[in-house]
């Protein structure tokens, strides 16, 4: 690790490692990656079931063989990854220079300075406490996805009969991947009337075993002194709140928790970067600059993806316009803002610029079917279905924007016949 | 004779196309619904032989981590996963193992279809 | 018993190891004496103690009349010196009891009187003003508080902790995982039978929390009985780190001392404490009746305060007596000494109590000599969050421990944990209520797996034999997959 990089990525996973790769790729001479865990590659790494790459790599890979094909890329290119490293702080110092405060085993506290610098933190999830689950606090209750490392890369099992509130797509697996390794798995409970997770993971993961989903159902109490003994299950209405007089119980020892995932912003926070609410992740630019100068994001610390082609698509452009910036380019700020119009939760970037093509990622508040999606007066878009689940994906042409001369462009999602 | 219709879920890539594949007993007569020519080809296959694939772990000694994620070369009959699971389950390994390095050939005597490492594993300096 | 080992008869059995225990524990190895704590649970303070809302009271709530308003403004007072040299964190954050009315602020100045004849330092009235000025986001309806400045703030658990490292230390000898399942008189003294043994001592000191009659029953007493009241909590998102400076009161009725805002030492918020009795010894449960009442009434005094924002919850039982006020002395049974119905403000009183129980002692017979070797301080290990840029480079360089971060929501190192085993954890919770690993945000999603390894490392035990806390409160089960090659084709070689 040198004194002194073009620039800093803050995390090495797919988002991490592609922002560093473009950034490379953009003309700059040397990229550091900061990592905390003791290998880059990031949460692929655990998540073990295939379905990741058919849009980049045009083929159908597992988390860690996706996650390696950047490993290896980011070794082949000489890019310095410091393993078990956390950033305590960063500064801006002056137009050209950002300071990175990396703590890490090797080197211990030490200041890096940088041109640029791109947020990869990817995000945590939701926990217990975010939904206030009545009832005891039993050893047993613990989030999918930590669930997934200890099975998948730990070599233990979270206990043997699991109930999982919430059919987020990590839930899903984990629901397959425990069934595999024999445990039984007495049903996915979802408070929302639809699955949160892609379709085609109900199908493999839970229907071809058997794996009742139970839609607009929550779990209403945990049982258990020391470990979890059972829980209440009951039926929702419309505002969400379980009907008791419908309540069950089902006997088990583990719930595992896959209620939504939260961007890691705080280190964003603490150096003053504005952040979007409904995201939680920072407010960026379309060359993926948030409002600090020379501080880019991507990935799912920007917001939560479903799908890590996207990540990585993400990832290269924040990288590239980070690179660019280590190496003096400075653009015009961007000249229309993009904003959520009916049915829509979010999209991201949040401006735009006529000068280039854009891709715009956004997702819809409910679920809607057929439907058409509109930008402005410039895009009429028919959809089959959106489902908040899955992430719409909206690529613009610049020439589209060559006779726009509004400031804002409205995004809305309406029925159609 | 009769035409039915079967409706799947296509599961070939994340958008989850709805299918319905008509038939008349065992001949396929036409698969609607799919976007691409995956769903068609998943459809077929589903309503003829349906297989699946599925990734597991097994133990290594020496490496970094315990657990060797792996995966199936081609999918196994579906009604043979948790045989195909618990057969996998009898593996170990040692590091070091390269990404797409073969542990098993032939999963259950099905010829062509092997376990796989998903991932490099370095021996531990 | 094998007569090669001779068995010693101890001067003093605790039972139980809350705070009341521990600053007993504490107050005893001043001298020199065989003490012995034994305490149910995994760690000390994991009861009653651990849930408390961490509150060193003023002492303006209560009247002298009863031995816990007696005893509240002495235990203050002992806290700056405990705090010297035990290294728990301790603070005095002040106090604001808050009038929404003018009946109320009638009553506040009932209080002040009250307190200043108990010796309450510092007591003053606020106006509307002064009090939007001090506290800008509690709600412009209230019409003035009682501010109290000798209020202050520390981790319950932490104390605990500190009291039993300490007297651990001076010789303590300590128990964990040891019941009390019996007491037996004997001539000249009596045995507390554990699972484990049968403790032979002059005297037994009952602090057994929740389970205080039933330890009393043990030697056939039965002139008090438990009747547990239950408190929720809840604890919210750093974020609202701030909202308000002091803790909070609403102005006591007769029947409850209301629902608090309580500023926790570490900064974060927390709202409680429901009350509601319960039959149930081991109802630690949260309710959504609960939840309900805690925001309706914080919400009226401080609106920014959102329940969204919750990030933990939790329970714990105040161990209330059928008197209503703490038991505290010897009993027709010679040796057997209860410490008994000690709720609120049981956590402020207890160095108070532990000093009675000293004079107790000494009036019962027990000789009290005082132990030379006696060392009155803790040395905390370093917080790493909390040091100056340059010491935090010192100890990074020094000790590649700091240079790892395990817990990210709450910046605890590597090292802090070691510490925190090397002085007593045993368990996930005992770790995170040392040093708050596993405590913030993403309350241990991350951070879980290396803290088991690390227990399972320094305690020498597998993995799966690591627990939350204690007991059944097991976490993993080892994969039975793999390893064997039963059919003998094991893994083909690179072609």
């Amino acid at each position: 690790m040198n004194r002194r990089y073009d620039v800093v990525v803050i995390g090495g996973g797919p988002a991490g490692l592609g922002a560093a790769l473009a950034a490379l790729d953009a003309g700059t001479e040397s990229v550091l990656v900061v990592e905390r865990e003791p290998e880059a590659g990031g949460i692929l790494r655990q998540c073990i079931h295939s379905g990741f790459g058919l849009h980049h790599f045009k083929e159908e890979l597992t988390g860690p063989e996706y996650a390696e094909r950047f490993v290896q890329k980011a070794i082949d290119r000489d890019i310095d990854v410091v393993p078990n490293a956390y950033v305590t702080g960063l500064a801006l110092d002056s137009d050209d220079t950002r300071l990175v405060r990396v703590l890490s085993e090797r080197d211990g506290l030490s200041t890096i300075e940088c041109s640029s610098v791109v947020l990869a933190m990817g995000c945590r999830e939701r926990t217990r406490g975010a939904i206030r689950i009545p009832g005891s606090r039993p050893a047993g209750v613990l989030t999918a996805g930590l669930a997934q490392k200890m099975v998948n890369m730990m070599g233990y099992l979270p206990g043997r009969r699991i109930a999982i509130l919430g059919s987020g797509d990590i839930g899903l697996i984990m629901a397959r991947r425990l069934v595999l390794e024999g445990c039984d798995v007495v049903g996915v409970f979802e408070i929302l009337p639809y699955s949160n997770g892609l379709t085609r993971n109900v199908v493999q993961c839970l229907d071809d075993y058997g794996i009742p989903l139970h839609l607009s159902t929550t779990v209403a109490e945990i049982h258990g002194r020391d470990r979890v003994e059972a829980i209440t299950v009951a039926p929702v209405g419309a505002d969400l709140q379980p009907d008791m007089s419908k309540a069950w119980r089902e006997t088990c020892d583990t719930l595992l928790l896959s209620i939504g995932l939260i961007p890691e912003n705080e280190l964003s926070q603490s150096i003053g970067a504005n952040l979007d609410l409904v995201t939680g992740g920072p407010i960026v630019s379309s060359s993926m600059e948030t409002s600090l100068p020379g501080v880019f994001a991507c990935g799912n610390v920007l917001h939560v993806h479903d799908l890590v082609d996207f990540v990585t698509e993400e990832a290269l452009r924040a990288g590239r316009f980070a690179g660019q910036w280590a190496r003096g380019v400075r653009r015009p700020p961007d000249t229309v803002s993009l904003v959520p119009g009916r049915n829509v939760r979010y999209s991201v970037p949040h401006t735009l610029s006529p000068d280039r093509p854009h891709t715009i990622y956004l997702r819809c508040k409910e679920r809607m079917q057929p439907c058409v999606l509109r930008v402005g007066d410039l895009i009429n878009k028919k959809l089959s279905f959106v489902v908040p689940a899955e992430m719409i994906r909206l690529k613009i042409r610049p020439s589209l924007l060559d006779n726009f001369y509004g400031d804002r462009l409205t995004i809305d999602i309406d029925p159609r016949d | 004779m009769a035409t039915e219709t079967t409706s799947y879920t296509c599961i070939s890539c994340p958008i989850g196309c709805p299918l319905q594949l008509e038939h008349e007993v065992d001949t396929i007569r036409e698969v609607a619904g799919n976007n691409c020519d995956r769903g068609a080809k998943y459809a077929r296959q589903e309503f003829t032989d349906p297989r699946r694939s599925f990734s597991t772990t097994i133990p290594i000694a020496g490496a970094l981590h315990r657990r060797l994620p792996v995966r199936l070369s081609e999918p196994v009959p579906k009604d043979r996963i948790l045989e195909a699971a618990q057969r996998i389950h009898l593996l170990s390994a040692e590091a070091p193992i390269r990404c797409g390095e073969v542990l098993l050939r032939d999963l259950l005597s099905i010829d062509g279809i092997d376990v796989v490492a998903c991932r490099t594993m370095l021996p531990l300096e | 018993m094998c007569a090669a080992v001779e068995r010693r008869m101890y001067d003093v059995a605790i039972i139980g190891g809350g705070v009341v225990g521990c600053a007993i524990a504490r107050e005893l190895s001043r001298f020199a004496l065989r003490t012995v704590l034994l305490e149910k649970d995994a760690e000390v303070g994991f009861g009653t103690s651990k849930t408390n809302s961490g509150i060193i009271h003023p002492g303006h709530h209560s009247s002298n009349e009863t031995l816990k308003g007696r005893l509240v403004v002495p235990g203050n007072a002992l806290f700056d010196q405990l705090h010297d040299e035990l290294g728990f964190a301790f603070r005095r954050i002040g106090e604001l009891t808050v009038a929404r009315d003018k009946d109320e602020f009638g009553k506040l100045e009932e209080m002040k009187a009250l307190g200043e004849s108990k010796g309450v330092p510092g007591l003053e009235m606020w106006d509307r003003d002064k009090l939007n000025r001090e506290e800008p986001n509690l709600s412009r309806s209230l019409v003035g508080a009682l501010h109290a400045p000798s209020a202050g703030v520390i981790n319950p658990y932490e104390f605990a902790f500190a009291l039993i490292e300490n007297a651990q230390a001076n010789g303590l000898e300590l128990r964990v995982d040891a019941p009390a399942l019996d007491v037996d008189l004997r001539d000249d003294h009596l045995e507390v039978r554990t699972p484990q043994e049968s403790v032979p001592a002059r005297f037994v000191i009952n602090c057994a929390g929740v389970f205080a009659d039933r330890v009393a029953n043990m030697v056939g007493l039965d002139d008090f009985a438990i009747h547990p009241r239950k408190g929720e909590e809840y604890l919210l998102d750093k974020r609202l780190r701030g909202v308000v400076r002091r803790l909070i009161f609403p102005v006591p009725t007769a029947v409850t001392k209301g629902i608090l805002i309580i500023p926790t030492y570490d900064g974060t918020l927390m709202v409680g404490p429901t009350a509601e009795d319960t039959d149930d010894r081991y109802d630690v449960t949260t309710t959504r009746e609960g939840a309900e009442k805690v925001f309706e009434s914080v919400r009226k005094i401080c609106p920014p305060i959102d329940e969204r924002a919750t990030i933990a919850e939790f329970a714990g039982l105040r161990a209330a007596s059928t008197s209503g006020d703490f038991i505290i002395g010897p009993t027709s049974v010679r040796g057997f000494i209860n410490v008994a119905g000690i709720q609120s403000p049981g956590l402020t009183a207890s160095p108070a109590i532990a000093r009675m129980v000293l004079d107790i002692l000494r009036d019962e017979g027990l000789s009290l000599v005082e132990n030379p070797d006696f060392d009155p301080t803790n040395e905390p290990p370093p917080r790493f969050e909390q040091q100056s840029v340059e010491r935090r480079e010192e100890l990074a360089s020094s000790d590649p421990g700091f240079g790892r971060m395990v817990c990210r929501c709450e910046t605890v190192t590597e090292a802090e944990i070691s510490f925190a085993i090397d002085r007593g954890a045993r368990t996930l919770d005992g770790v995170k209520f040392r040093n708050r690993a596993g405590m913030g945000r993403c309350q241990g999603g991350f951070c879980t797996p290396r803290i088991m390894e690390m227990l399972a490392e320094k305690l020498d035990i597998p993995l799966h034999e690591v627990t939350k806390r204690g007991g059944g409160s097991w976490l993993v089960i080892p994969m039975e997959s793999g390893g064997s090659n039963a059919e003998g084709d094991g893994p083909c070689s690179d072609e």
